[in-house]
Formats: C-alpha cells, structure tokens, sequence
C-alpha cells in the first residue's frame, strides 16, 4: 500500500484541499473479493455443471417421462403435508416458547433444534426402530391404517422431523419480536386471547414464519438419508393413490448409482427449476403485497 | 358515566412491590401519575388494565369489583407506550379494531365519525408507519375511544412528540375529559401537559403513594426533590450536597431546609439595596432563554441558578464574573417532612 493517497494530498485547482473519499486500501478489497467470490463459485459452479453435463433438451424430456413425473409429484405432495404438520404442530410450538415461560424452557429451546443437527441417516435409522415389526408404535400404525414402511406415511415422516424445526425456531423468533404492548392494546380494546393472537400476534408474525415455512419446505424436498431407510419405495396407499415410486430425492440417487450420469443431472436440473420457481414466487409475494404494510421495506 | 373507585390496591412484579394505592376517579376527572423511573407507574397502569393480577385491594366500576375480570371486559381503553398501534391495518381497521371485537352493528358508520372527529379522514388508508408521531397519537385516541371506554389509560402520551404535536395532544385529552366526562389515568414525564390535562397528582416512589396533591399544592409545596424538579423549581438542593457545602450561605439554607433538602425558584441577579443578607456567586455559564438570561452560579459549592429578565441585549456578565444575589425567605420551599394532601395512603 505504498505511495500517497491521492485523496488526502491532492487538491483542487484553486489549492482548497478536497473532501478525501472514503476508500479502504486496495489489496484488503482483493482480499475481500477473492475469499468472498471462492464461496460464491463454490455454490454456483456445481449449478452450473447440473445444468451444462446433459443438453438442456434433455430437462425437457424429463419433464416428458411419466416416472420422473411421478417422482416429483409424490415429492411435491409428501413436502406440501410436512409443512402443512409443521404449520399445525410447529408454531404452536414456536409460540409457547416465546411466550410462556415455564421450568425447563430453554431446555426444550435447544431440543427443538436437535434434529437439525443430526445427522439424517440416524434419523431414519432411530425412527426405523421405533416402529419395528412388533413394537407398540408398529400397533398404533397398523391400526390407524397408516403403517409407515415404504409408504407415503414414512416419507411424511421423515420430512416433518427433519424439517418441522425450522418451522418452530422461525415461529419463535418471529412470536418474540411482536411487541408484547401491541397485543396488550388489542386486549384491553377487547379482543379475547384467542381474537388476539389471530388478529394481531400472528398478522406481525407471518413474515418470519413464511421464512421459516419456505426452509421447512426446502429441507423438506432434499431430505434423503432418511427416507433411504424408511421409505425407499413408495407403495399406494394412505394418502397416496399414485404408481410405486420413489421420492425425486431417491430417484436421483438410484439414476446415479446406475451410472446415469445424463440423466441424473438432467432430473436434478429439472428439480433445481421447481425449487427456483417456489423461492422466486415467495419473494414476489412478499415484496408485491402479501404483507401490505411492509411494502418498500425490502426495497434498497 | 362511570365511577370508579381503587382501594388498597396491591401488586407484585417479580420482586417488585406496588401499593396500596387508592385513587377516587370521579366522571370527568384526570389523573397524572408522577415519579422517577421504575416507581411503579407502568405497573399500577398494567394492574389497572388487567396485564398484571392484583394481590389486594379493589378496582371498583360503579362499585362492582372489577380486579379478577380479563383486560377485554374492563371497559377501559389502555394505551400502552408507544401507542400498540397495530403495524399490519390501516388506520381506519386499527380504529374499526374495537367495534369488530364488540361485534358492533354500527362498526362503519361509527369508525367514519371517529376518524372525521379526530381529522383522520385523509390518512384512513395509510399504515400506521406512515404517519408522523402526531397522527399516531391521534390514531390511538381514536381508536381508543372507538371502545367507548369508561376510563382511559394511557402510558407516556407524549413520549417522542414534537412541541405542536404535545399542546395539540393535550387540548385532545383536555376535550375528552371535559365533553365525554370520561375519567383519565395517564403517566408522563412532562410537567407542562400533565398541568394541562391533570387536576390530581398521584406521586408514587418504590412502588408505594408518596401522596395525592391538587396542582397548586404541587407547586406551593412540592413534597421531595423529584417532584420539585418535575414542576419546574430552578434550584433544588438536596440534603447530602447542602450538608457537605461549608459556606456562610450553606449554614443560611441548611436552617431553612427540610429532611430532604431545599428549592426555591431563580432569584435576578444584583445589585442588591435593602434588607437581608446579599450573597455572592461565580459565573459558570449563562444562556438565553424566553423568560431572560439564567445565569448559572457556583457559590461554595452549591451551584445555584439566577435569571436576569429580559431584555438580552444588555450586555451578559462573563464566566467568572462575581454576581450578586438576594433570597427571599417567602419563596424557599423545605423538601420532605409529612406529605400533604387528601389521598396520602400509607
């Protein structure tokens, strides 16, 4: 970083020193750049191989094939069912965290976040266990016409419990943030509890929940280890009427394990455009009008 | 019209203790509750309104008890700080809000009244956010009222107004009270408006009632240090500083003063004729102000402030300069001793 900056020592004409702009030194900006960019190529470069190792003619064609169809609808339903549990069940959750206190909270906190950490093969293998032929679980499920191997049912839940936290820590965050006076106001104005966590507590809330409903439904749609174990197949059944198949997740794999590269990574490029399609459709939402109020808060 | 009636109310937050606090709220009559921060006021506001439960004593409503009831059946229009106006409706649905919950027939025609009442009109589909502090503040009396409550309550009105929006918020409040003859309970840090909108004065310290005053006993005999301040008093010297100071003038104001000290207004400065004792001080700083120039002056080690009355133009004394000064005994005020005033519970 040699020599002058030209900023400070150089003046105007008339010799009034000019105003030095603010720069930071150029090789702590290459520096930047570089360990920034790496990160960047890191995350794209292996979009782009998807998309470039098999003609884009290809996805298309995929889009075509019945089975690849029947994978990414099984895919699309059994994702959509674990965000729709993890609506039910998750910000209930998320919102007695924030708002109740009670022994053991903070306990239950990092519980929830548990199954974010581990690792998804043990998932599968724990929730395999635990409806073991013969167990009490393996009973219940039997009974409710919803046994769990190889069926959609297991696909459900392996998603919800991979998934279903973000939804929770999400809600939590979002229900901590809406001011507490806010909801007091609507009380003494007359709303019932109930009145006001729907008219006011959850209204301020949405924004972070849909965030935290959009990486449920992501992790949702690229769970695999899981699923390998407790759903490999899916048979009709349940809730599900369609042909066997597997999930699109699974139907990669396979591709790939038979040495199809072409054809796995057209099928993951076609995956990639759905999953680009969903985020895209969430964020035109958001900033065009789905919350009003927040219009041009995005805006730079 | 309603009447209420707090008796022996007692509440507990956390480790916090509030009470007993009795208030008599006739129809039409104002409250302003006074005191340092974390005196209790939010609490005593939140325990009327139903946030926080009661432990002892009663809120009575035209004299049924109304302390165990949920905030939604009190009838009271809380406006907590920083107004809870709500981010996600406009103003027209935040005002509408409370005739929703009541399921009231009326609910349209009756929000356009409010809205027309309290120059609404325009802004009716605007976001809260969009709106500057005064037009909040006109929002939550809007809506507030909208409830049609049968006592209002609200927290700091006028936190984070600017001066207009402050005088026309009160003469607000001040048509309230004085055409719907609906009892208020505000807390505020504002001495000005509290005068404007208040005829009683609850002082409330560490959670228990310092005392009830009316404003001239206010203001005539202010009961401690903070309340001195609050009212505007120039000089108020309190019992550790006064006892340390060592000079003649120390000693004079020592044997005038109360257990908690001593306040009087801002005497002009000199020179001084006639009878009693002339002090002398050292100019510290002087600056401007509408009533003339105050002077502030170190005398001992007592800083006392002087206020020369206009015109400006003549020329100021500088920092350093001796100045002289007179008190009159009949304008100290000695702090502490027995409260005074009608509803000094203990």
């Amino acid at each position: 970083m040699g020599g002058d900056d030209p900023g400070l020592t150089s003046g105007t004409p008339s010799g009034v020193p000019r105003r030095p702009a603010f720069r930071s030194g150029p090789y702590w900006l290459a520096l930047q750049v570089v360990l920034s960019g790496s990160l960047i190529l890191l995350f794209l470069l292996p979009i782009v191989a998807l998309f470039t190792y098999a003609p884009l003619s290809r996805i298309f064609e995929e889009w075509q094939n019945a089975d690849v169809r029947a994978a990414l609808a099984l895919t699309l339903y059994a994702s959509g069912v674990a965000v729709f549990a993890a609506i039910v069940l998750g910000i209930p959750l998320g919102y007695l965290l924030a708002r109740r206190s009670f022994p053991g909270r903070s306990v239950l906190e990092s519980f929830v976040a548990l199954p974010v950490v581990i690792p998804h093969l043990m998932v599968g293998l724990g929730l395999f266990l635990l409806v073991l032929p013969g167990s009490f679980l393996y009973h219940v499920t039997q009974a409710l016409g919803a046994p769990v191997y190889d069926t959609v049912w297991g696909v459900v839940l392996v998603m919800t419990f991979v998934s279903a936290p973000y939804t929770v820590l999400a809600s939590m965050l979002a229900f901590r943030a809406v001011d507490e006076r806010t909801v007091e106001a609507a009380r003494s104005l007359g709303a019932r509890p109930a009145d006001a966590f729907l008219t006011v507590t959850l209204p301020m809330a949405s924004r972070g929940i849909v965030a935290g409903l959009l990486l449920t439904w992501a992790r949702a749609v690229s769970e695999i280890g899981g699923i390998l174990i407790l759903a490999q197949v899916v048979y009709p059944g349940g809730i599900y009427n369609g042909p066997v198949t597997t999930t699109l997740s699974v139907y990669i794999y396979n591709l790939f394990n038979q040495g199809d590269l072409a054809d796995a990574a057209a099928v993951s490029s076609l995956f990639l455009l759905v999953a680009f399609a969903v985020f895209i459709l969430v964020r035109l939402a958001e900033r065009w009008g789905w919350l009003p109020w927040r219009r041009g808060e995005l805006a730079p | 019209m309603t009447h209420w009636h707090v008796e022996g109310l007692e509440a507990d937050l956390d480790h916090f203790h509030l009470g007993p606090v009795n208030l008599d709220l006739a129809p039409g009559k104002a409250v302003a509750v006074l005191g340092p921060s974390g005196a209790g006021k939010t609490t005593l506001l939140r325990t009327l309104a139903g946030f926080l439960p009661t432990r002892r004593g009663r809120i009575a409503r035209d004299g049924v008890d109304i302390a165990e009831w949920p905030p939604e059946s009190r009838g009271l229009g809380y406006v907590p700080q920083g107004l809870g106006l709500f981010p996600h409706r406009t103003v027209e649905r935040n005002v509408r809000f409370p005739l929703e919950m009541h399921e009231r027939p009326d609910a349209t025609v009756r929000t356009r009244e409010l809205l027309e009442r309290f120059h609404l009109t325009e802004l009716a589909r605007r976001y809260p956010r969009r709106l500057s502090g005064g037009e909040q503040q006109r929002v939550a009396i809007a809506r507030a009222m909208a409830a049609d409550p049968d006592l209002l309550v609200w927290d700091e009105p006028w936190q984070a107004l600017d001066v207009t929006a402050r005088y026309e918020l009160g003469l607000v409040l001040h048509d309230l009270r004085v055409a719907e003859k609906v009892p208020v309970v505000v807390v505020t840090h504002d001495p000005g408006l509290a005068f404007s909108v208040a005829d009683t004065f609850l002082v409330l310290r560490s959670g228990r009632v310092r005392g009830q005053y009316t404003a001239p006993e206010l203001l005539t005999h202010p009961p401690d240090a903070f309340l001195a301040r609050f009212v505007g008093f120039d000089n108020v010297l309190e019992r550790p500083a006064l006892d340390a100071d060592g000079s003649e003038l120390g000693r004079w104001l020592r044997a005038r003063a109360g257990p908690e000290g001593i306040a009087f207004p801002a005497p002009p400065p000199g020179p001084v004729s006639g009878e009693g004792t002339t002090w002398e001080g050292r100019l510290r700083r002087a600056r401007p102000d509408p009533t003339g120039l105050v002077l502030e002056v170190t005398a001992g080690e007592l800083m006392l402030t002087l206020r020369r009355p206009p015109p400006w133009s003549t020329p100021w004394p500088q920092v350093g300069d001796v100045v002289r000064f007179r008190l009159a005994e009949a304008t100290l005020q000695p702090l502490g001793g027995t409260p005074r005033g009608p509803g000094a519970a203990g």
